[in-house]
């Protein structure tokens, strides 16, 4: 991306920092609904492993450490580009981002960016360290560990959002979009390692979720913050997860200049 | 004479409620379909979870894998009950309080209650309700259970009082709207919890089995219920209490949202 691009992504970025601002009651909320859902897992473990000590090589502080650091960065990587396209559709705004001089992409992406970097201080942060009080999580295996996990949890959320601006798009143009979404939401947390580490599903379709793009959402950050993953194999994972990042934003490109021609703006 | 024929009108406007809601949906069959599927893949994905995690255990505290999947997909019916008739809920800060639609509710000489749990429906969900139903038969036949025709009734009728206690609880903590003004309200966190009670009861600490049993009675939407076709008969108490809980949980959330309105004052203009 060019300088002159950079300006105006700023802006959008700073626009939507701003606008999460506005909503403080929803906080309190979100910071409990993530304590919930790592209570909900923690004692779900915890029963697992009475019975066995390991479960697929990890220990039981280990699994609540894997659990405990997917719903921290989720708070981060989380966004809602997808319902975004499909609230501007509806209610006939999308055509402002059309007479707009700067890539519809980069807006969502970016207006997408403000508010993670915004809820990485003020949600992200807070909610790590609630939980690390409540429950027995692991420190990072390593320095190494932790700077690779860092990297690798920014570009989990240039991941989701790519493919939730795909998302947007090609559920734009059936009726039920909001099912859609819901329906996406709930198969993402599984296939994404957040709820199942991936090493967990049987074959073959680990090895299917391995050549995918989605266990580099939130499988690949956790197990290199773990330590489970590290060198070539680190390296390795980090090399996937930013390409899968490259050709699904360039992938979306290419389907929002399809789709651009097929928009039909409503409302006078 | 107000209270029978108004509970009989009641009844007359839901069923024109509901085939209307379902001719105006069926319109778009394509649509409706791929709205099941998509619904599908999402109770798939939920169940996921329990599939691939409890398969490779022999028992998690007495648990058998087939008697947490005969929970699992019993809890499905109560929950699809509860997503087909509770829709509109989500929506209600936002679309009724915020927007002012509920002036209109209030104009007509219906419940407030009834008009907006029912004036739209995700007729998708039943979906969960059928899976719900044959993961619970395929428990059955592996845990050989055998059910009589009292079981199938007894089986029905608390399947729905869980779906009661699900729309109870939401309805409670929708009426708070009337007080928190915000679109988005205190149901989330709320919602998530709901998965505890998909789940045996007893991994949980004590502290939480009372939350889930007193405080918020998810418990008795899923686990309780499943406790006497489960040969669970230490749950016993519990599993009678299940209608009893319904009724006093709807009443709550009718007296809440009750007070709420008396309270409520237009968006104006």
């Amino acid at each position: 991306m060019n300088a002159i691009a950079v300006r105006p992504a700023m802006s959008f970025a700073r626009i939507g920092f701003l606008n999460m601002l506005a909503y403080r009651a929803r906080y309190y909320v979100g910071v409990l609904t993530y304590l919930f859902n790592v209570a909900v897992y923690y004692f779900i473990w915890r029963a697992v492993f009475r019975h066995s000590p390991t479960v697929v090589g990890m220990t039981l502080p280990q699994m609540i450490t894997y659990v405990a650091v997917g719903w921290t960065i989720r708070s981060f990587y989380f966004n809602e580009i997808d319902r975004d396209i499909a609230g501007q559709v509806q209610e006939g705004r999308l055509a402002m981002n059309l007479i707009r001089p700067v890539n519809f992409q980069t807006v969502m992406v970016f207006d997408a960016a403000g508010q993670s970097a915004f809820r990485a201080a003020l949600f992200t942060l807070p909610i790590g360290i609630v939980i690390a009080l409540l429950f027995p999580v692991q420190p990072p295996a390593s320095i190494a560990a932790l700077l690779m996990f860092l990297v690798s949890a920014v570009v989990s959320f240039f991941l989701v959002a790519a493919l939730n601006f795909l998302v947007g798009l090609i559920a734009i143009r059936t009726k039920s979009i909001l099912g859609i979404l819901r329906a996406k939401y709930l198969v993402l947390e599984v296939l994404s390692g957040l709820i199942i580490p991936t090493t967990l599903f049987p074959q073959p379709f680990r090895s299917i979720l391995f050549a995918s793009p989605f266990p580099h959402i939130n499988y690949t950050p956790a197990a290199l913050y773990l330590g489970k993953v590290t060198g070539a194999e680190a390296g390795r994972l980090l090399f996937l997860q930013a390409a899968w990042t490259v050709l699904l934003l360039g992938l979306g490109q290419i389907v929002w200049r399809r789709s651009q021609h097929r928009i039909t703006i409503q409302g006078g | 004479m107000a209270q029978g024929s108004g509970v009989r009108r009641h009844a007359r406007l839901f069923g024109l409620y509901f085939s209307q809601y379902a001719k105006a949906r069926l319109e778009y069959r394509a649509d409706f379909f791929s709205a099941v599927i998509a619904s599908f893949l999402g109770t798939a994905a939920s169940f996921a979870f329990l599939l691939i995690v409890f398969s490779r255990v022999p028992a998690v505290r007495g648990w058998k894998f087939e008697e947490m999947v005969f929970l699992y997909g019993f809890s499905l019916i109560p929950v699809g009950i509860f997503n087909v008739f509770s829709w509109n809920l989500w929506m209600f800060a936002d679309r009724y309080l915020i927007e002012g639609r509920f002036d209109r509710v209030l104009l007509r000489p219906v419940s407030s209650v009834f008009q907006v749990l029912f004036e739209s429906f995700r007729l998708e969900s039943i979906e969960s309700i059928v899976t719900g139903i044959v993961a619970v038969l395929w428990a059955s036949r592996r845990l050989r259970l055998s059910f009589d025709f009292g079981d199938v009734l007894l089986f029905t009728i608390w399947a729905t009082a869980g779906g009661v206690i699900y729309i109870a609880i939401f309805l409670g903590l929708t009426a708070t709207s009337f007080w928190i003004e915000d679109r988005i309200g205190i149901s989330p966190p709320v919602f998530n919890l709901m998965q505890f009670g998909r789940y045996p009861l007893t991994i949980y600490d004590a502290w939480v089995r009372f939350a889930l049993s007193f405080v918020i009675p998810f418990a008795f939407a899923s686990f309780y219920p499943t406790a006497r076709f489960l040969h669970r008969i230490e749950f016993g108490k519990e599993f009678w209490a299940v209608p009893l809980v319904a009724a006093i949980s709807l009443s709550i959330a009718l007296a809440l949202w009750k007070s709420g309105v008396a309270r409520y004052h237009s968006t104006g203009s």
